[in-house]
């Protein structure tokens, strides 16, 4: 197809400045989504086992919540009851004292209760890890600290990387127009390193294309949806109203007489047959108002939430008060809606369609990497036969070191936070605040790396540091096994052996990208700035280098 | 057309600006016109989260096409045209069906 030549370089200029702008924060935004994906078998791979356990009957929950209500007011206000129970939430009961915000508190505490073997309640205050809220944290900010209003500062920012990312994609595509045929699935490996990196940048940009576009609309949406619904309500609604609250009859305001938690589970099951009721958050009880929002999964449906559906019903009564989030009784709008959610958290099509959101995000990740290099390389001066290699302009170098040093220091920084989650779990202070420095600590090291050594000896020694984290991982579970005196744990679920196998796949692609970008350094071509030799201080420069590595 | 079109010029300040905030005050008046005027009406239930979640695509399609406008004085003004007949457009709707 052929495009106006003014077109493309007007569309070349906007994704080369959309990409740049954006690439290292989405960069970190979808390796951490790729994460998230398997939030829940890294909670359960960070937790210590507990030593509250066993299978409770109906009845035992039922009079678990009793007495907890009876004897905790703070957890009439708010409580979760998990009904379906991994090593992350070991107890029936769980709830906080303090608020519930959109920011995550380091500090917070939270209570967990359970019988005893006598029968009795045992209720006890614990830390709980908040490993996997922390890489959602990270997914969501890409790591940029402080807050705006009630938002991260992060948040609105990755909102505006959505933006440039949606621009980037459409410049991209009306770029590869003209030559779409002739390169689609072209993958040369021929001479011309560049080339190669363009062909594999094109053939997965466009093969993942209408995840990229859902991707960018959804962060756009997840960042602004405050505002967006602000100014609709202004401009558009004025007196109208947007939202019809659920009309239950209004609360007693006595906890004790809430209906038997079995028999709300047993109202949820009958209103969705098929779907498991995972969890139920119990809120407001002594307010007018109160609400339990149950949590339903089944693969088989598009759901709302990023791994369950849900349903609202009155904790007294059991009388439902809403199903717009259950699929199999959704109004008409909500089930439009519901999968622009599903198709952004992947929860449609269980384990499966996690996978292949994995695998997208990495991609993604490599999308924004692969970018970055090849904005690096187009800038780079050739070398003139019978003269010493060039100096690169110094933007390049920079781009070049901040690529290497950020997205392999967020790399890096998680998989240090996931081993000090095992090796440091015995400190005496706050676990998440140490999770949370191994992150930063690790990270601004590699950044710092980067930029002192330059990124051509930096990429080798960073992505070395990435294999050798990744290593660490199965190797930490395997030496918990071997040698349990170090008291660490590891157990031995679908999911936490998941989390070590996963690791230890991607530790090994990395130390095959770390042997890869040692070999350039040394040999590749030397007006780069992947050559490790300083271009200027190059001894021999008439030496015929080989031009393929 | 045999004459052949001036190139485009990049603009890429008053451009950026247009597709940004004219092309999202826009989107919000699209928007709110499908909510008043689109199926259901302004009333039916859960109906504004699907207003707003079509006003981010409404955006982007604004502004990642703004570019192609010959000059960002063109964008500006066609794209301020565009808001003034879309938020007449509302109003009148909003003060007839409201």
């Amino acid at each position: 197809m052929k495009v106006r030549s003014d077109i493309l370089r007007i569309y070349q200029s906007l994704h080369t400045w959309t990409g740049i702008c954006a690439g290292i924060l989405l960069f970190i935004g979808f390796f951490g989504g790729a994460l998230t994906m398997f939030k829940h078998p890294l909670e359960r791979w960070v937790s210590a086992p507990a030593a509250l356990a066993g299978a409770l009957a109906p009845q035992q929950v039922d009079s678990v919540v009793r007495e907890v209500l009876a004897a905790h007011p703070a957890a009439r206000e708010e409580f979760t009851l998990h009904v379906l129970r991994h090593e992350n939430n070991p107890a029936p009961v769980t709830w906080s004292a303090g608020h519930a915000g959109r920011d995550i508190d380091l500090n917070a505490m939270r209570w967990q209760a359970s019988l005893d073997e006598q029968g009795k309640l045992a209720a006890q205050e614990v830390r709980p890890s908040l490993f996997g809220e922390l890489v959602d944290m990270l997914h969501r900010t890409g790591g940029i600290p402080g807050t705006l209003g009630d938002e991260y500062l992060g948040v609105y920012l990755m909102g505006v990387a959505g933006v440039l990312y949606f621009l980037a994609l459409v410049s991209g595509v009306v770029l590869l127009l003209p030559t779409l045929v002739k390169d689609f699935f072209a993958l040369r490996k021929g001479k011309n390193r560049k080339r190669f990196w363009l062909d594999a940048h094109n053939v997965i940009g466009i093969a993942s294309l209408p995840f990229h576009i859902v991707i960018s609309l959804t962060v756009i949406v997840f960042a602004f949806h405050d505002q967006f619904y602000d100014s609709l309500q202004h401009v558009v609604y004025g007196e109208q109203k947007m939202w019809v609250r659920p009309s239950g009859t209004p609360g007693p305001g006595d906890v004790s007489k809430l209906a038997p938690a079995s028999e709300l589970v047993r109202l949820a099951q009958q209103e969705a047959p098929g779907f498991e009721v995972t969890e139920m958050l119990f809120m407001d009880l002594e307010s007018p108002r109160p609400l339990v929002r149950v949590g339903v999964a089944n693969e088989d449906y598009v759901v709302r939430g990023a791994v369950s559906g849900y349903l609202l019903m009155d904790p007294y009564t059991g009388q439902v008060l809403n199903t717009s989030m259950l699929p199999t009784k959704s109004d008409t709008w909500s089930s439009i809606v519901a999968p622009f959610f599903a198709l952004h958290f992947g929860s449609y099509g269980g384990d499966w369609m996690r996978w292949v959101y994995f695998a997208f995000g990495l991609s993604g990740a490599f999308l924004f990497y692969s970018g970055n290099l090849l904005w690096v390389e187009k800038r780079r001066k050739n070398q003139l036969r019978d003269h010493a290699p060039p100096a690169q302009p110094r933007r390049t170098a920079v781009l070049a070191a901040a690529t290497v040093g950020v997205c392999l220091g967020s790399v890096a920084g998680v998989a240090a936070a996931l081993l000090a989650a095992k090796w440091l779990h015995a400190t005496s202070g706050n676990l998440n605040t140490v999770l949370m420095a191994t992150y930063y600590v690790v990270f601004l090291a590699c950044v710092a790396w980067a930029f002192r050594r330059g990124s051509a000896r930096a990429a080798p020694e960073l992505l070395a540091l990435c294999a050798l984290a990744g290593f660490a991982i199965p190797a930490t579970s395997l030496l918990a096994r071997l040698a349990p005196s170090l008291g660490m744990w590891a157990h031995g679920s679908m999911g936490a052996v998941g989390v070590d196998l996963t690791a230890l796949v991607l530790a090994l692609l990395l130390a095959w990208a770390a042997r890869l970008a040692a070999r350039r350094a040394r040999s590749g071509p030397p007006d780069s700035v992947w050559a490790a030799a300083p271009a200027a201080a190059a001894p021999e420069p008439a030496f015929p280098q080989e031009r393929q590595a | 057309m045999s004459a052949k079109p001036d190139a485009i010029r990049p603009d890429w300040w008053s451009k950026t600006f247009a597709g940004a905030v004219l092309g999202a005050a826009l989107a919000l008046a699209l928007a709110g016109l499908f909510a008043w005027a689109g199926p259901g009406g302004i009333n039916a239930r859960e109906k504004a989260q699907f207003v707003m979640w079509i006003m981010a695509p409404l955006w982007m399609a604004v502004f990642s096409t703004v570019y192609l406008f010959r000059s960002g004085l063109r964008a500006v003004l066609w794209l301020s045209g565009a808001n003034v007949a879309a938020y007449s457009l509302l109003f009148y709707v909003r003060s007839t069906l409201g």
